[in-house]
């Protein structure tokens, strides 16, 4: 099919096109029940296909015993199965692995709908298959049409059996191929008869009436109509992804609604055959109160429900919350534009149904524009109206309740007997519909109907005639006893469901102002490993589950933060962990990957990939199970976290870009600086060279004196320079040798300033030192050449108008030796950089010359650490201006060489 | 020269003052000194000096904004002392209107050189030569006629408009960009590409060894300069 030549593809149909690029086809062979042979028919292709050189594998075929079956699999390669252990006795399995590890082109893998012993890396075989068709491998499986999860209760009505093993519609709809083994029921009959049928299903062989004639017309036809509706949607889909015109789906939208009842799982079907039977897509939403009382049951029955519908194909699987469960559920309707919508009849009492209070009602009531369908199950559960109404043990807080509402009724006992005496009261009994009423709002219907009796008997004991004896002598009497309950029942179920809905706002905001303070605190930390700590700490706190986060580390997870703390998760728990992040898709407990282990793992999506996965200990021994908001707000958490570790993880990145610019800044420098240094001293030495040889006839004798002793003193000046770099290197490589020998400081200072004079130093000198100045025990060399950097740097930067002090004192046992100049100084924030590598006086406007390539200081610095002194810089020393650098010498008394 | 040509040296470093003062003096210049930027604006004021030797590195004023202000109201050659590794300026400074270049650290003699061809080139810009000799061709701009030993030669005008150019200017680097500007028109001042082809054909016609030219001569990533011309 030309895809690409055609005009007006749908852009779905291309979607769908490419994302089966690179994955292995799947093509079901589809019967009507067992016996009627698929297998056979799908080794006998299997034949054919390897005959024309296709490279076919038989994963598993089940030939239970049967001859001819069985010759079929002759010079086909049968790939050996698994032992798996499984309540005691070794089970044999398909082999994924050796599966995967093989290779073939095409495998063959019988009974799609099967289930997988427990402790197999997937629970269903259909699984299984979904893997090798992901590694790009065809396969070709089997299937019975009672095991397509949307025909499971037809199925049942049909035939009395309940069958287990179902495949979710969504995989069945994904198959390339679509093969229909049919055999007319007579003829399957006669086979049965023959013994030739080889009923896997106990539960189906158990029920003798599975094999009716009945039975096997009506699941032919549902198997006919079903590759008849396949055959329908391929067509459309390839007249989509042709670009040809063709009936479109007339834009409707069902929306199941999943509630906590028994007949939640039969709605849902319900609502997939409306949705393929116009050709519409569907969604499955439930809405939990957050304060909602669901029995672990009920909670268990809706998560059943909405995996369901997202095995059949639901667009999209939602938990909605709010206090109102018909506006939240319209509303949501509206914002999705839902046309249809689903619903089961139950979950309302008799009283409800009555009063046109059921669900269905509200819902029908206050839909526009909406199909309703309401869904009546088989046998419905009653509830009784007292069902609801849970007997709580009384803990001490109940008790305190009912002592209240003693008290409540005792005081308007008081009160009513004040009255009485004051006023003439036609009837006190209002005194005792406040103490109802009080005790109804203040704490729940038992305590206010306790104090309803309460009120009944005192109301007859102290205020009805004959007084102080309980007895009822008129009919109406009672009647107060039943307004006092009719109060109590009332006034405590509005004022519970206000408190609840109150309760159910301030968790609401509870629980995302504790969101967005997590997410705060995320933005404000710096590192993935306090990202991963904090997000485990929060999630424990928040669901009470240990939690753990794993990142990639080379080539596998590794454990970066748990709480509580834990460094080991065991190997099947690891394997889960890896299939989440590998595939990016949940794994774990209350998934269909590895749900045995007791942990569910979530992949931690950032933009650029995945960065981690987290963890959450649930579905183990304990019991402890996710419900959908614990689940939305363990996943909401994941998220944000993800969104913080790769802000964490770019932060980093640009922490190692810009110091990579840095230190190629520093580079740069040196280099421009080092190139220019040597250039000037060169640039005299090479102009001078080349005045002589050319002018040396015209210029005067002292003009060529002049020029010579130019180039010896930039010689000179050039092996400064080199012998600076060779230094800096040592100090460096922390290589600086000491040769120590006495000095005279005296004699040293003058022959520095001496020959910054000759090198054309013109500032002022002063040289002041104490008379008794003793020997320095020094490395001449390293101090000659650190105190001419430090002469140097004033000279340079004094400016030429500068009066340069060199003093040398004794303080204690060491010697000062500082130079000071009255120049323009250093800026503060420049002052303690003065030191270090490349730094050079800029600011100053100075041309950038100087011989030190800004390192004169750096080295001076060096010498003298060497030396076990200090150097130090202070600027502004003289009337607001100049800079004084001074060094510090021991000086090592009583010590010798 | 009927006098003695004043040069104005402006640089920092004393050391390059101090070898070239005699150098100069002993080439018949008077020579005049300035330390930074805004003196040698100042001295080219008030001492009007035949043409200025100009460092680019300067610690008060860039070297190239020096060459903008005195392009402004002086047309006297400057030939600028510049770093090898820093191209980029030395083309910037060409453009603001310098006259050449002599890369740090240079021979004396190379320096001389430089400054008689500017100083030659401002007496042709005076009074404008006719016609060019240069290498055995003879360029007749005015005419529009290119000689080669004496027989016609046949540029296309594109061709001409660039040799006249370089000949206007000989002796002297004319930038890429004010090759460019002029010949192309302004849209084109980065299309180098059309100059290494016309300045290739250009030497097939008029060189007489076209893989080592004499007449057109290249300043590698700079531009191209007409060969001295025989007067």
């Amino acid at each position: 099919m030309g895809l690409t030549d055609k005009p007006r593809a749908s852009p779905e149909a291309l979607l769908a096109l490419a994302n089966r690029e690179g994955r292995g086809r799947l093509k079901i062979f589809l019967g009507a029940a067992p016996g009627v042979g698929k297998t056979y028919a799908m080794l006998q292709a299997a034949r054919v296909a390897a005959q024309e050189g296709t490279d076919v594998a038989v994963g598993l075929a089940e030939t239970h015993g049967r001859r001819e079956t069985e010759l079929l699999l002759e010079g086909l390669r049968i790939l050996p199965r698994t032992s798996v252990p499984y309540r005691g006795r070794m089970v044999q399995e398909f082999d994924l692995d050796a599966a995967l590890k093989c290779r073939p082109e095409l495998i063959l893998v019988d009974e799609y709908a099967h289930t997988n012993a427990a402790g197999s890396r997937h629970p269903k075989r259909w699984q299984d298959i979904e893997e090798l068709l992901d590694a790009g491998i065809n396969v070709w499986t089997t299937l019975n049409i009672q095991h397509l999860e949307s025909l499971n209760d037809v199925v049942q009505r049909i035939t009395r059996v309940r069958v287990r093993e179902t495949v979710p519609d969504a995989n069945f709809d994904k198959a390339d191929e679509i093969v229909l083994v049919d055999l007319p029921p007579d003829e399957l009959l006669k086979r049965l008869a023959e013994g030739k049928v080889y009923v896997q299903d106990t539960a189906a062989r158990a029920v003798d009436n599975f094999f009716r004639p009945n039975n096997l017309v009506a699941l032919r036809e549902l198997a006919l109509r079903r590759a008849a509706a396949r055959i329908d949607s391929d067509l459309l889909e390839r007249m989509q992804g042709g670009g040809v015109e063709g009936p479109w789906a007339a834009g409707e939208r069902i929306l199941v609604c999943v509630g906590p009842d028994e007949t939640s799982s039969m709605v849902v079907r319900h609502a997939k055959r409306l949705a393929d039977m116009i050709g519409a897509p569907f969604i499955a939403v439930t809405v939990e109160w957050p304060s909602s009382r669901f029995s672990e049951k009920q909670r268990h029955r809706v998560t059943e429900a909405l995996q369901l519908a997202e095995s059949l194909g639901a667009d999209e699987v939602k938990t909605l919350v709010g206090t109102d469960l018909v506006d939240e559920l319209l509303r949501y309707a509206k914002f999705e534009n839902v046309t249809q919508i689903v619903v089961g009849r139950s979950r309302s009492s008799w009283l409800a149904e009555l009063l046109g209070r059921s669900f269905p009602h509200q819902l029908i009531r206050a839909a526009e524009d909406i199909a309703i369908h309401v869904v009546t199950p088989v046998s419905t559960e009653r509830r009784s109206v007292w069902q609801g109404l849970e007997w709580r043990s009384l803990s001490k807080k109940t008790s305190l309740a009912f002592l209240w509402s003693a008290v409540a009724v005792v005081l308007a006992i008081f009160v009513g007997r004040v009255i009485a005496a004051a006023v003439p009261l036609p009837n006190v009994s209002m005194v005792f519909l406040l103490a109802v009423f009080f005790s109804a709002v203040q704490f729940g219907i038992w305590p206010a109907v306790f104090a309803s009796v309460l009120s009944f008997l005192g109301y007859n004991f102290f205020f009805i005639a004959p007084f102080y004896t309980l007895t009822v002598a008129r009919p109406h009497e009672l009647l107060a006893l039943f307004i006092f309950l009719g109060v109590a029942v009332l006034s405590s179920a509005v004022a519970g469901r206000a408190r609840e809905q109150g309760a159910a706002a301030a968790s609401r905001a509870r629980a995302t102002r504790r969101l967005f303070e997590f997410a705060r605190r995320l933005s404000s930390l710096a590192e993935p490993q306090t990202v991963a700590d904090s997000t485990v700490a929060e999630v424990h706190r928040d669901l009470g589950l240990p939690a753990v986060i794993l990142f990639p580390q080379g080539d596998d997870l590794v454990v970066t933060a748990a709480w509580p703390p834990e460094d080991q998760l065991g190997t099947a728990t690891m394997t889960a962990a890896r299939w989440a992040f590998e595939r990016d898709e949940p794994a774990g407990a209350g998934t269909g990957t590895l749900p045995n282990v007791p942990w569910y793992f979530f992949p931690l999506r950032a933009s650029h990939g995945r960065v981690g996965v987290i963890g959450i200990a649930c579905g183990g021994k304990d019991g402890a199970e996710l419900d959908a908001e614990e689940r939305a707000l363990f996943e909401t958490l994941a998220e944000l976290t993800a969104t913080a570790l790769e802000r964490s993880q770019l932060a980093r990145e640009i922490v190692v870009a810009k110091s990579a610019t840095e230190a190629e800044k520093v580079r740069n420098t040196f280099l421009a600086s080092i190139s220019h240094d040597f250039r000037t001293p060169l640039a005299s030495i090479l102009g001078s060279a080349t005045s002589l040889i050319e002018y040396r006839a015209k210029l005067p004798d002292a003009a060529k004196l002049d020029l010579l002793s130019q180039i010896k003193d930039e010689a000179e000046h050039l092996d400064g320079m080199v012998r600076n770099l060779l230094a800096m290197t040592r100090v460096e490589a922390g290589a600086l040798e000491l040769r120590r020998d006495w000095i005279d400081v005296r004699e040293l200072l003058d022959r520095i300033v001496a020959f910054a004079k000759r090198r054309g130093a013109v500032q002022g000198f002063t040289v002041r030192t104490e008379d008794d100045l003793p020997f320095a025990p020094a490395d001449q060399t390293l101090l000659d050449q650190a105190m001419t950097n430090v002469v140097g740097n004033a000279v340079r930067y004094g400016g030429p108008d500068a009066q340069i002090v060199v003093e040398a004192r004794r303080v204690g046992d060491d010697l000062l030796i500082s130079v000071a100049d009255d120049g323009p100084g250093v800026a503060p924030d420049m002052l303690p950089h003065i030191f270090e590598k490349f730094m050079r006086g800029k600011d100053l406007g100075m041309a950038d010359g100087g011989e030190g390539a800004g390192l004169g200081l750096a080295i001076a610095k060096g010498i003298v650490e060497a030396h076990g002194g200090t150097i130090s810089a202070d600027s502004h020393v003289i009337d607001g201006h100049g800079t004084r650098v001074t060094l510090r010498l021991p000086l090592g008394t009583g010590q010798t060489l | 020269m009927n006098q003695t040509p004043r040069v104005l040296v402006v640089d920092d470093e004393t050391a390059i003052h101090r070898f070239l003062t005699p150098a100069l003096m002993a080439n018949d210049y008077a020579v005049l000194k300035a330390v930074t930027g805004a003196e040698a604006l100042k001295r080219i004021a008030t001492d009007a000096p035949d043409i200025v030797v100009l460092d680019l590195g300067l610690p008060d004023i860039d070297g190239k904004e020096v060459i903008r202000r005195v392009r402004e109201w002086s047309d006297v050659p400057i030939v600028v002392l510049s770093a090898r590794d820093r191209e980029a300026e030395k083309i910037e400074a060409l453009d603001y209107g310098a006259d050449d270049f002599v890369n740090k650290p240079f021979g004396v003699g190379e320096l001389m050189a430089r400054l008689r061809a500017a100083l030659r080139h401002r007496m042709h810009r005076r009074g404008e030569t006719p016609v060019a000799r240069v290498h055995g061709v003879e360029i007749d701009v005015a005419r529009r006629r290119v000689l080669r030993e004496g027989e016609d030669v046949k540029l296309t005008p594109k061709e001409f408009d660039l040799l006249a150019l370089l000949t206007r200017h000989a002796g002297k680097v004319i930038t890429h960009k004010q090759i460019l500007s002029v010949v192309w028109g302004p849209a084109h001042e980065h299309d180098t590409q059309y100059l290494r082809v016309y300045v290739g054909q250009l030497r097939q016609k008029i060189e007489a060894d076209p893989s080592s030219p004499a007449i057109i001569l290249t300043e590698s990533g700079v531009g191209y300069r007409l060969a001295d011309t025989e007067d």
